[in-house]
């Protein structure tokens, strides 16, 4: 195959191929140095407590750390009951965040409402606040109403912190939806709702999806509002992995499994629909 | 035509009869979201407006019960006076910036080389996305006892292993090491972005130039980074909003100090970390806030093309 | 169309299903924490820090506490930091998450003299298994105000030096049992090489971190954080005084010269690592560490020799930490929360403990009690360190620390007034970044002294 040479010096088929697989190669070994604490850490979850401190292999690898945190005493928080709370807080937070964010972003992208730009600043705006600085208010009312130590002041949180973020990135996917089937759509006369569900969803569900699951990232994640109103009751997945940090002592392979399981849901999550994510993200591939 | 004079053209009009204006119509969808974030963002931001004029400390701070207090202006005029608040205003300038650009960056760096197809290229992906998807404390805690150790880390080893000295990466450089853990974080989230942007870059337009003999690099520079920057803005303005609030990767990894306190630990010092002076560190959230809405506004309409009028490519 | 058509059935039984379990959601969950009370069985609520000791008596309370008892015992446990946030705030706020809490000497004194925390004095003296007579007496004034007894103590520590009897040995140094500064100073520059630091100093930010040791050292050096008025309050602050300088200079230079790596980000858990890879060859820190270096698996085992905390100007420098139960004044049962820490901080929880916690005789709760060293399984267990563990906490000088008046309750490696935490914990990292060379002395001194004038304004 005789190598044209043109305006800008293209590569013969031979030559791509050949930088195709080297820069195969090189994001093959870039992503594994990237990921490699987190291997580490899978790694030290299997050692015993002394070679994970030293950082040594002389007593061999097994499952024991897993059963430590597996069986836990009655009467502490066990990782079912964690398990459990971060479950029914997540799911419930996230399906009322996307209630909520649909018809908003139908109201922003689709048919925008006149003030949209400030709609957005403003929702944006409420994640200016520290969270260090709300939690007094915050715990002060709680307490009032009975709502420390329930899932319930969680789910209401969470919903807050995470409709802002649901808005935005909906409100850009149904920015996509082609606006000739909006409009035929509406001279059918269709109701929002059902154009919603025939002609928008069906477009934008790829991305809706990736918005669920940012949402739920976040929501599993999120350590401080749990820690600080659900220290005794309704604890969930953060607080578990942190109590097995302790100041008089080292426990690096019971943490490493700790935190190993406490974050699989999520990576599993993650892994499952992150190519749907990517196809979400960029919607206009479609046309 | 502009997306909402468009929409306007096609609504038809409120009639007499018909309770509902057009306008109206339009809001209601916006309406429950738009009540239930103002209800409990704005009613905590009030009351923390209305402690920021009192002395509140928490019981435990006294001896003998002292009553809460009007102090007026008091606590405002303390802050800018507060030399330690400016540095860590400083320091949250740097940590933001460092880590929003590196992790744009390296994001976009590994969107291309993860655009093109080659063998195992979704397992790579699947991989690459998983720091993003561990907790804050869980990536602090391992980077600052596997990692950056300095008689343990990988990194050390690695280092002497290849003839140098050790390093205490998060003595030396607590900056630097708490930007390593949020780049390394959100790297992936800016990488998912960018890949949606490069991959939704219409097709037969690249196929066009590449057909007319234009370079690679050419056509990623004329072609392909134009598009991309709607998506880099949208990765900056999440990211930022995200980064500017790190909290546990300073608390785990230095506990503060001059190099690494940014404006959320300060805060935190200040109330519930030792200080227990609410009032006062409620004034010094709402300064955060009123210069959060300065540089927003800013960036988001004199700068960002985010909030023009989309234009549907 | 036909996509379009079979979608939109799909989406539809999608949304269907989805808002089913969001509604049976919602419903478990209200149910759920509506279910929170009325148990026939009485259960109380303790908050309790994430040690190894504190982590044995949660294991052992179903089968030695709630079989005798039925009072069920549900735990928080928290790292030290997060739970004097918690119950800071629980007790300070009268929240009523809690029927007994850990708290320290730091807080029990003041938390009693406010008001917020019961007073357990008269439960104590007239319970006979409890033996209040039988409590260190350092530790019960530690945690005492005006002769009342606000907390009850579940762990003791003070501090002493631990080095290596093999390295010291090799080198032909001999330490005596009451070393001086200078003196340990002096043996850890001589000792420290490239491979092995001479000593490990606490160098993390925080006041019960570096904040502890540095205190101690402060102390016999002279200096002090504040003066003190005649009525007991802070009068001013003292961190410009030439001892106060004298004192970090000392500390810091040591710590450059001949201390671990990573010094600044290093506290207990890190000295610990050090130590036990034989990465350092002294180590001034808590005398439960010792507990952890002489445990069967430790790999120093029988290598360590023990000192009394160093000192200069003053006689005896060790430190004094409990950690002990208290009752808050909201607490909803307060009754039966006083039952649980008299067997928790009883004498027989100490004895039973021995036999089943699983470090063995060596890792019971230390430093609470004087029958503890004379339990003959304890004696055997901690030959190495128990006689010096008990000598230390008896000699901690917290009424008189250092060589003036000290301002608040009594202390020794904080100061006794409200103030103190937030002080402490500015101030250490300025000058833990003293330590790592990034600012000056003389810079963080007078920012500190800034910092400590204005808090007791």
């Amino acid at each position: 195959m005789t190598i044209r040479k043109r305006r800008g010096a293209k590569l013969g088929v031979g030559e791509r191929r050949a930088v195709g697989a080297g820069l195969g190669m090189l994001a093959w070994l870039v992503g594994l140095l990237w990921i490699f604490p987190i291997g580490w850490t899978v790694f030290t979850s299997f050692k015993t407590e002394q070679d994970a401190s030293a950082q040594t292999l002389h007593q061999g690898l097994g499952l024991g750390r897993y059963g430590d945190i597996a069986h836990s005493t009655p009467g502490t928080l066990s990782l079912q009951t964690a398990f459990m709370n971060s479950l029914v807080v997540v799911v419930v937070s996230t399906l009322i965040v996307l209630l909520l964010a649909l018809p908003a972003a139908y109201a922003l992208a689709i048919r925008p409402i006149h003030r949209w730009r400030d709609v957005l600043f403003f929702f944006i705006s409420t994640k200016f606040l520290p969270v260090v600085a709300s939690i007094f208010p915050i715990y002060v009312y709680a307490e009032k109403w009975n709502l420390i130590g329930t899932r319930t002041v969680l789910i209401i949180l969470y919903i807050a912190i995470n409709l802002p973020l649901a808005i935005w990135m909906t409100r850009s996917f149904f920015l996509e939806v082609p606006r000739e089937l909006i409009e035929a759509a509406e001279i059918d006369g269709t109701s929002l709702l059902n154009q919603l569900r025939s002609v928008i969803l069906p477009i934008a569900a790829p991305g809706i999806a990736a918005t669920a699951l940012l949402c739920v990232i976040f929501a599993w994640n999120e350590y401080f509002y749990a820690l600080q109103l659900n220290f005794a009751n309704a604890s969930t997945m953060p607080q578990w992995v942190v109590s097995n940090v302790s100041t008089r002592g080292n426990f690096l392979a019971k943490l490493s499994a700790a935190s190993t399981i406490a974050c699989l849901p999520v990576v599993i999550a993650g892994w499952a629909t992150q190519k749907r994510m990517i196809r979400g993200l960029s919607m206009g591939a479609l046309k | 035509m502009t997306a909402a004079a468009a929409a306007d053209a096609t609504l038809p009009k409120g009639t007499a009869r018909d309770p509902f204006s057009s306008a109206w119509r339009r809001r209601l969808p916006l309406l429950p979201a738009l009540l239930y974030v103002v209800a409990i963002t704005q009613l905590p931001f009030l009351v923390s407006i209305y402690y920021s004029f009192t002395n509140l400390k928490d019981k435990t701070q006294s001896l003998i019960p002292e009553p809460t207090r009007y102090v007026g202006i008091d606590n405002y005029k303390q802050i800018f006076s507060d030399p330690f608040f400016r540095q860590a205003m400083w320091t949250s300038v740097k940590m933001t910036v460092l880590a929003v650009v590196l992790s744009l960056l390296v994001g976009t760096m590994f969107a291309i080389l993860l655009d093109r197809t080659f063998l195992g290229r979704g397992l790579i992906r699947t991989l690459l996305i998983t720091p993003f998807l561990l907790m804050p404390v869980v990536a602090a805690l391992i980077w600052k006892q596997q990692m950056f150790s300095s008689l343990f880390g990988v990194l050390n080893k690695a280092l002497n292993f290849l003839g140098f000295n050790s390093v205490a990466f998060i003595s030396d450089h607590p900056l630097a090491s708490i930007v390593t853990v949020l780049v390394w974080q959100w790297t992936p989230f800016m990488m998912l972005i960018m890949l949606a942007g490069l991959q939704s870059q219409p097709a037969d337009i690249l196929e066009a130039a590449n057909v007319d003999g234009a370079s690679s690099f050419g056509i990623f520079r004329q072609l392909t980074l134009p598009h991309l920057r709607r998506y880099l803005e949208l990765g900056a303005l999440l990211g930022s909003i995200y980064i500017v609030q790190a909290f546990d990767a300073i608390d785990v990894m230095t506990g503060g100090g001059p190099g690494s306190t940014n404006v959320p630990y300060y805060v935190y010092q200040e109330s519930i970390g030792g200080g227990f002076r609410y009032g006062s560190a409620s004034a010094y959230a709402i300064v955060v806030v009123i210069f959060s809405i300065v540089i927003a506004t800013f960036a988001l309409r004199v700068l960002s093309s985010l909030f023009r009028d989309e234009d549907r490519a | 169309m036909q996509n379009r058509w079979t979608g939109s059935v799909r989406r539809r039984r999608t949304l269907g299903v989805a808002l089913t379990v969001a509604v049976a959601a919602i419903a478990t969950s209200f149910v759920a924490a509506a279910s929170g009370g009325g148990s026939r069985q009485k259960t109380i609520s303790v908050a309790i820090v994430a040690n190894p000791q504190m982590q044995d008596i949660a294991r052992l309370t179903p089968s030695l506490f709630t079989k005798k008892t039925g009072i069920k015992v549900k735990y928080t446990i928290l790292d030290e930091g997060r739970l004097r946030q918690v119950t800071t705030r629980d007790v300070g706020s009268g929240g009523k998450a809690f029927d007994a809490v850990m708290i320290g000497p730091y807080e029990a004194p003041q938390f009693g003299s406010a008001g917020l925390i019961k007073d357990l004095t008269s439960m104590a003296k007239s319970d006979k298994a409890y033996r209040y007579q039988d409590l260190i007496p350092a530790v019960r004034n530690a945690l005492s105000a005006k002769g009342h007894l606000y907390a009850s103590p579940f762990y003791g520590e003070s501090s002493f030096l631990m080095y290596r009897k093999d390295v010291l040995r090799k080198n032909g140094i001999k330490l005596p049992l009451h070393p001086t500064w200078q003196r340990v100073a002096q043996v850890a520059r001589k000792i420290n090489s490239s491979s092995m630091a001479g000593i490990c100093l606490r160098g993390k930010p925080g006041w019960g971190d570096l904040g502890a040791s540095f205190t101690t050292v402060l102390n016999t050096f002279g200096g002090t954080w504040w003066s003190a008025k005649s009525n007991g309050k802070p009068d001013k602050a003292q961190v410009n005084q030439p001892a106060f300088k004298t004192a970090l200079d000392f500390y810091a230079k040591l710590v450059q010269d001949a201390g671990e790596k990573d010094a600044a980000n290093s506290s207990f858990n890190e000295c610990l690592s050090q130590y036990q890879a034989g990465k350092v060859a002294m180590w001034y820190d808590a005398t439960v560490a010792a507990g952890v270096l002489e445990a069967s698996d430790s790999p120093v085992k029988g290598k360590n020799g023990f000192a009394f905390a160093p000192h200069y100007k003053t006689p005896s420098t060790g430190w004094l930490w409990t950690w002990a139960l208290a009752i808050p004044r909201s607490s909803p049962d307060p009754a039966d929360a006083w039952t649980y820490i008299a067997w928790a901080t009883g004498p027989q929880y100490l004895k039973a403990a021995g036999s089943r916690v699983k470090g063995g005789w060596a890792s019971i709760p230390p430093g609470t009690r004087v029958s503890t060293y004379r339990i003959p399984q304890y004696k055997r267990a901690a030959k190495s360190f128990a006689g010096i563990t008990l000598a230390a906490m008896k000699a901690a000088p917290i009424t008189h620390p250092g060589t003036t008046k000290r301002p608040g309750l009594p202390g020794v490696q904080y100061v006794g007034i409200p103030q103190f935490q937030d002080v402490g914990n500015r101030c250490t990292q300025l000058f833990s970044a003293v330590i790592a060379g990034s600012i000056k002395d003389t810079a963080a001194l007078s920012q500190c002294q800034n910092i400590a004038s204005k808090a007791i304004r």
